[in-house]
């Protein structure tokens, strides 16, 4: 930097300052004599009154003072008439106090100017100083990606950083001097005094404010506010810093709607479900009721009639209450299994093997004059509802009676193996007269069979009975088989963190 | 009813459908239990005959020895005459059997925390329905010692 360093001119040491007074007052007598033997008159004043100056601007007032007194006493000895004597005579008291007190003057006003000087200085210095570290500070809010500006408390802007460029398209000198709300029009979530009454309280302010940019895009920022304040605690400037968190929003309100989405369709899922059940209801009752009494009244008839009627006649009532029978266990089967849809399932540890006991017991009238090998294996636990799992159980079991029935003995084989994974698999096979695997699809289908009722009776409802349950326990359900060589029916269910099986 | 004006029998049935009356009147009837049913066609008429007002407002005093209760009912359903029976200190003795097409899970658990005696779902089989109406009528019209108040014959 060009300017002087004075602080490194000015002299310290006690030392040196009266060295120099003393010094610069040696060399002033000694040119004022050298002056004098030459012939030169009235030097000696000029010469005194600029050492005085020198030693006060660079010395202090202290060794300016003991130049003046060593001046005056010079002047008095060598110059003033009579000379080498420091006797004044009455004549020279005027011209000899003028000299003095011009020298302390000099001082004086000498010393004061350099303090001036030297205050203004050190000012300048600090300024200076201030104006490096704020530069700093105003290149280091350019260099985040965050935006921020200062703004006066009148809202006009004084500091725009690159941030606040990038995000809103106005150059720092389009922005500085505006007012930031004309110039973002800001949407403010609160009244604006009782966001300003918020921050002279607490010194800052946080909120959510809406802008526009430059190019008239809008944009929701997270806006935090500081107060600054001066010396004496006014407030004169609030730091806003902003972030973009319109993405963010975006993101919340589809959210938002996707919920209400979901909530919609729940509703409208529960109210289908209310139907349905409506529906299951009704058909219990009213559908029920005329075939109850078609049944009634056809037996009535063949009770009253049967004797007087020729064989194809009675053949014809006997189709009729068989029909009948039919249709009320159709209902009854097609009820059951909209009933296990819309149960709720209360799951709790079961039991396999001793579920497999009670589904034997269950079908013990279907198994009399039979011979069935049973082949039961060891059956895990199984976390699930225990009435379906029952039901399953049954269904499959009843199953591998019906369709080994023509096998003079019957082999029946219950048994768990390991599945892929975290599974395990629960199979019953029988020797019995299997299906074509062309067909298997059809298998776990409502009211589908492979064989003609005649021959195994049935409403083809109980595979999908357990297709439906294994499902809601959320496992899988299949087959094997083959014509005349028997079936395999298998399920499985994940073991949740090792809970479901045991 | 015309008849019912007058008539107390052991046994008040309320069920709407004439055919459901027909048959289980053909099927008391091998009991001679015919005789003993006074049909109410839904819940009001029934509330009045137990009540004795209305078109009973002539009937000779005292309670059935049973009531055979059907759920759907017109004007007053079933659960609720069985409410009202059951809240009511004088008739709540009466026993009551449903006697509905239904089987709903949430009419049988409903009717049982009213307090229903029984709950029989009628058969399609009309074999089964004659033997579960005999058994009934047999049941709580001839083998079970009716509460005090109850006609006797």
């Amino acid at each position: 930097m060009p300017r002087p360093n004075l602080q490194l001119q000015v002299v310290h040491a006690p030392v040196l300052r009266y060295g120099l007074a003393a010094v610069s007052f040696a060399m002033t007598l000694g040119l004022a004599l050298l002056a004098q033997h030459y012939g030169f008159r009235n030097v000696e004043v000029p010469l005194f009154l600029f050492a005085i100056t020198v030693t006060v601007w660079y010395a202090g007032s202290g060794p300016a003072i003991l130049a003046v007194v060593f001046s005056s006493l010079a002047f008095d000895y060598f110059f003033t008439e009579p000379r080498y004597t420091f006797y004044v005579t009455k004549s020279e008291i005027p011209y000899y106090a003028v000299f003095v007190l011009f020298a302390l003057l000099l001082a004086w006003f000498a010393a004061v100017r350099h303090r001036v000087e030297a205050e203004l200085l050190q000012a300048r210095d600090r300024l200076e100083i201030e104006v490096t570290e704020r530069t700093q500070q105003a290149s280091l809010l350019n260099l985040t990606h965050d935006t921020i500006f200062v703004r006066d408390m009148s809202d006009v802007i004084t500091y725009w950083n690159r941030g606040a460029q990038e995000l809103y398209g106005w150059t720092a000198e389009e922005a500085i001097g505006k007012k930031s709300p004309q110039l973002l029009q800001t949407v403010f979530p609160a009244s604006v005094d009782d966001i300003l009454a918020e921050l002279l309280r607490t010194d800052r302010w946080e909120g959510e404010l809406r802008k526009t940019k430059a190019d008239g895009t809008p944009v929701v920022v997270a806006s935090r506010w500081s107060l600054r304040r001066d010396e004496q605690g006014r407030a004169v400037a609030i730091l806003e810093t902003n972030n973009d968190i319109t993405e963010r929003k975006r993101w919340e309100q589809e959210i938002q709607s996707l919920n209400q989405e979901i909530a919609k369709r729940s509703t409208e899922l529960e109210a289908i479900n209310k139907e349905l059940e409506a529906f299951a209801y009704s058909v219990s009752h009213d559908l029920r009721a005329p075939l109850r009494h078609m049944a009634g009244y056809t037996e009535l008839l063949q009770k009253r009639a049967s004797s007087g009627l020729d064989e194809k006649s009675n053949h014809y009532i006997t189709m009729m209450l068989e029909s009948a029978k039919r249709m009320g266990n159709l209902i009854d089967d097609l009820l059951a299994f909209s009933r296990i849809g819309r149960a709720e399932t209360q799951n709790t540890l079961v039991n396999l093997g001793q579920l497999v006991r009670e589904a034997l017991t269950e079908v013990r009238h279907d198994t009399e004059g039979r011979d069935i090998i049973w082949k039961i294996g060891t059956l895990p636990d199984f976390y699930g509802d225990r009435s379906m799992l029952r039901l399953v159980l049954v269904n499959l079991i009843t199953n591998a009676i019906k369709f080994t029935r023509t096998r003079p003995q019957a082999e029946i084989e219950i048994g768990c193996a390991e599945g892929n994974g975290n599974e395990l698999v629960v199979s019953v096979r029988d020797n019995g007269v299997g299906f074509d695997m062309k067909y298997v699809n059809k298998l776990f289908g409502v009211f589908q069979r492979l064989h003609p009722s005649d021959e195994f009776e049935g409403t083809g409802i109980g595979l999908a009975t357990v297709q439906r349950i294994i499902n809601r326990h959320g496992g899988k359900v299949w087959a094997e088989g083959a014509v005349d060589a028997g079936a395999t029916f298998y399920f499985s269910a994940p073991r949740p963190q090792g809970q479901l099986w045991r | 009813m015309e008849i019912a004006n007058s008539k107390l029998g052991r046994i008040l049935m309320v069920e709407d459908d004439s055919k459901d009356v027909e048959l289980t009147l053909t099927a008391l009837e091998e009991y001679n239990l015919a005789n003993e049913v006074v049909i109410t066609r839904d819940g009001e008429q029934a509330l009045d005959y137990l009540y004795c007002r209305g078109a009973y407002q002539t009937r000779s005093t005292g309670n059935p020895a049973v009531l055979l209760l059907d759920l759907k009912l017109p004007k007053v359903d079933g659960l609720e005459v069985l409410k009202q029976i059951k809240s009511d200190g004088e008739l709540r003795m009466i026993p009551v059997v449903v006697l509905t097409s239904s089987k709903e899970e949430k009419d049988m658990v409903a009717s049982y925390k009213l307090g229903v005696n029984a709950y029989v779902v009628k058969p399609v089989d009309f074999h089964e329905f004659v033997n579960a109406i005999k058994e009934l009528g047999v049941f709580w019209a001839i083998i079970n010692e009716p509460p005090p108040g109850s006609v006797r014959k």
